[in-house]
């Protein structure tokens, strides 16, 4: 649609005759105090003529004409009233009185003007829409394209770059986990832990960079000087052995041991050699593929090796439980502890990686069977009066004809967890086990609820007695009024259904005070208390029932808090 | 540029239904709010990135671009995308939406047909939570 309307507070009939030599063209008055507010009401507003004397009011209209991109011309009755119409940043003006042909002159040319202006504000826009992808905001990195062009000229004089590619395997996990924005920051700590690596190992002139923007793969250049001799694949693996424990060290420090298990780095490198005949960008998308291609081939024998490392594990049951306690929100009382397998080496410590490698190997039955045989035999000397015992299970290892049969505790005690990630194949088969199991004793939770798009239908379907909530709406609840309607309704419906719901993944105190306030029942979390029984935090019972009273005192002050703000 | 606009109140109102953002517009300036109303998802980023709101209120259902476009490329905004606080005006309100809203960075959403009262007070509750101006 053209703009055609010819917007004003006067009732100038010379207007009207101007207007009218636009196609469609017609007059609009308001009043002078109306005027600004019209131009962003109004559509197809093809000028704004103001002929108030008011500074105020020629100040306003020209304000808001630049902002909805309609052009203002002042009448003026006086120079003085002119003066002001160039101090307000008016496109145009004239004197009055004013022929309707010097009128139209102005209006044309304030018109024609402010096209000009538009199309360089699209030039703009569309250069900060470019910018954006070539830029990475999160991790304050350039991308691949970026990078060529910064690189070409050094790149073309010594005839030879070196491309490194850096595999993070795990983040997709963490991201699967966690949610999003949880990578986000183990990103942002990444770079910045990758780029200190850098300068205190000397590396000299490393450029990094993604290969697009939110990537979570990290690109390396490096233009060696002409008399040095190649980078030595034993090098390579040095250096990328000393990356992954400063990295991994950073992670653990600033996101946990949990996240920081799921950490592993691969590093492939390609030797790219200037040649005129080729196009140089594709000869460097050429080498970052086949960098990628060697970081993967690396994860691939590590695998295997890793398989190795698993039946050996199983063989010598190497792996331990950590015991994760599940708290009244209420009473700040232990309610339960959720068991927590980990592999005793260390490149098997994380339960997601365990149950790769045993899901590559065809072990899982029997990885699923020690986790839960050993969460089980510590169990005993765990629980107190009336708690619960929470294991986690696939709903793959239901159909394990040895799935249950525990001699050490008694089924009532044990809550059998269920991701809502896996999906279920075979569903009445499964319902039909799931009862059987219920008749016997034991109670089922429903994991990661929340995670998927299955939405609340597919969770009642499984009658659960708990809900555990998915990380990724605990995070930063209490600035997201999304999650905390989300939560609130998952409250509403468990008590509909006779279930009880769990928070987990609490990381701060505000974490604590939102999910209290929006009346769930149970909480978990390293910010009550870590899982029990871990590296560095061996501290016997003792230190486990000190760690447990904390606890219990920060979830009664979260309460107080929350009164108090009320 | 971006300096004489954006202020710490300051309001974005984008919806291509232009009864229901003049409506809106007035009740938030008659509470004494800055507000600049934008008809489409293109307009709304030009203005968000010349105004620099501290809320934007975000209709999903527009031509062109959706809500869910224009909330995700705010969000990506170099400067202002993690300081600004976006609600979505929406009919919709399943779960499944609302998982939506989360995954493109909304941070708060109003129910359509809007109810006055509710929107004042949820632009209040997100105001409570934009720190004080850069």
């Amino acid at each position: 649609m053209t703009p055609s309307i010819l917007l004003t507070d006067c009732r100038d009939p010379d207007l009207a005759s101007v207007a009218a030599r636009t196609p469609g063209g017609r007059v609009e008055v308001r009043s002078s105090t109306e005027l600004a507010a019209a131009i962003g009401e109004l559509h197809g507003v093809m000028a704004v003529v103001v002929a108030s004397t008011d500074p105020e009011v020629v100040r306003a209209v020209a304000e808001r004409g630049r902002l909805y991109h309609a052009p203002v011309i002042v009448a003026c009755r006086s120079e003085l009233a002119c003066r002001l119409a160039m101090e307000a940043h008016a496109d145009e003006w004239y004197v009055l009185p004013a022929s309707v042909d010097e009128i139209e002159r102005r209006v044309r040319t304030a018109i024609l003007r402010a096209r000009a202006a538009e199309v360089a504000e699209a030039n703009r826009l569309e250069r900060v829409g470019f910018e954006s992808l070539l830029f990475d905001a999160t991790t304050r990195m350039p991308t691949l394209p970026v990078m060529i062009e910064r690189t070409r000229a050094l790149f073309k004089e010594h005839g030879e770059l070196v491309i490194f590619y850096l595999d993070f395997i795990r983040f997709a996990k963490i991201e699967e986990i966690y949610g999003w924005e949880k990578l986000d920051d183990v990103l942002a700590t990444t770079a910045e832990a990758v780029r200190q690596f850098i300068a205190r190992e000397n590396l000299g002139d490393m450029r990094m960079m993604l290969g697009y923007t939110h990537d979570d793969d990290f690109i390396f250049f490096y233009v060696p000087e002409r008399d040095q001799r190649g980078t030595t694949e034993h090098e390579i693996t040095e250096v990328a052995q000393r990356l992954h424990r400063f990295v991994g060290m950073r992670l653990e420090d600033e996101h946990g041991d949990d996240v920081a298990a799921l950490f592993d780095i691969f590093v492939g490198s390609a030797h790219v050699y200037h040649n005129p005949k080729v196009r140089l960008e594709r000869l460097i998308y050429r080498g970052v593929r086949e960098a990628a291609h060697t970081a993967r081939s690396i994860e691939q024998r590590q695998r295997a090796r890793k398989v190795t490392d698993l039946r050996r594990l199983l063989h010598d049951r190497s792996l331990y439980v950590e015991y994760h306690p599940i708290f009244s929100a209420e009473t700040g009382r232990i309610f339960g502890y959720e068991a927590l397998a980990r592999g005793v080496a260390r490149t098997l410590r994380s339960p997601e990686v365990m149950f790769e490698v045993a899901a590559d190997a065809d072990l899982v039955w029997e990885l699923s069977r020690l986790c839960r045989a050993r969460a089980v035999e510590g169990a005993a000397e765990k629980l107190g009066e009336g708690q619960l015992l929470f294991l986690n299970a696939d709903p793959h290892d239901f159909t394990d004809p040895t799935f249950g049969n525990f001699d050490a505790i008694d089924p009532h005690r044990v809550v059998i967890e269920i991701t809502e990630r896996t999906a279920i194949t075979d569903y009445p088969a499964f319902r039909e086990r799931l009862n059987a199991l219920r008749a016997r004793g034991f109670r089922f939770a429903v994991d990661d609820a929340g995670s998927g798009y299955a939405g609340l239908g597919s969770i009642a379907n499984l009658e659960p007695d708990f809900i555990k909530l998915d990380i990724s709406l605990i995070k930063s609840i209490e600035t997201n009024f999304i999650k905390q309607n989300l939560v609130e309704t998952m409250v509403g419906f468990a008590r509909e259904q006779g279930a009880m719901v769990i928070a987990e993944g609490i990381e701060s105190a505000a974490e604590l005070d939102t999910v209290k306030r929006l009346g769930v029942p149970l909480v978990q979390g390293f910010f009550l208390q870590p899982p029990a029984g871990r590296r560095g935090n061996e501290q016997g019972k003792n230190g486990d029932r000190a760690a447990a009273r904390a606890a219990a005192r920060r979830i009664r002050q979260a309460g107080t808090q929350v009164r108090r703000r009320k | 540029m971006a300096s004489s606009f954006s202020s710490a109140t300051s309001i974005l109102v984008v919806d291509d239904d232009r009864d229901n953002a003049v409506i809106v517009r007035d009740l938030l300036e008659a509470h004494g709010y800055t507000v600049y109303v934008a008809h489409d998802g293109d307009e709304g980023l030009s203005m968000f990135d010349e105004i620099r709101p501290a809320i934007v209120l975000l209709d999903v259902m527009m031509p062109g671009r959706s809500g869910w476009e224009v909330c995700h490329a705010m969000k990506q905004h170099p400067s202002h995308g993690r300081s600004v606080r976006v609600i979505m005006l929406t009919a919709l309100s399943a779960w499944n939406d609302k998982q939506a809203a989360i995954q493109t960075g909304a941070d708060d959403y109003v129910t359509k047909p809007v109810d006055l009262k509710g929107l004042l007070n949820c632009v209040k509750r997100n105001l409570a939570l934009v720190g004080p101006p850069a």
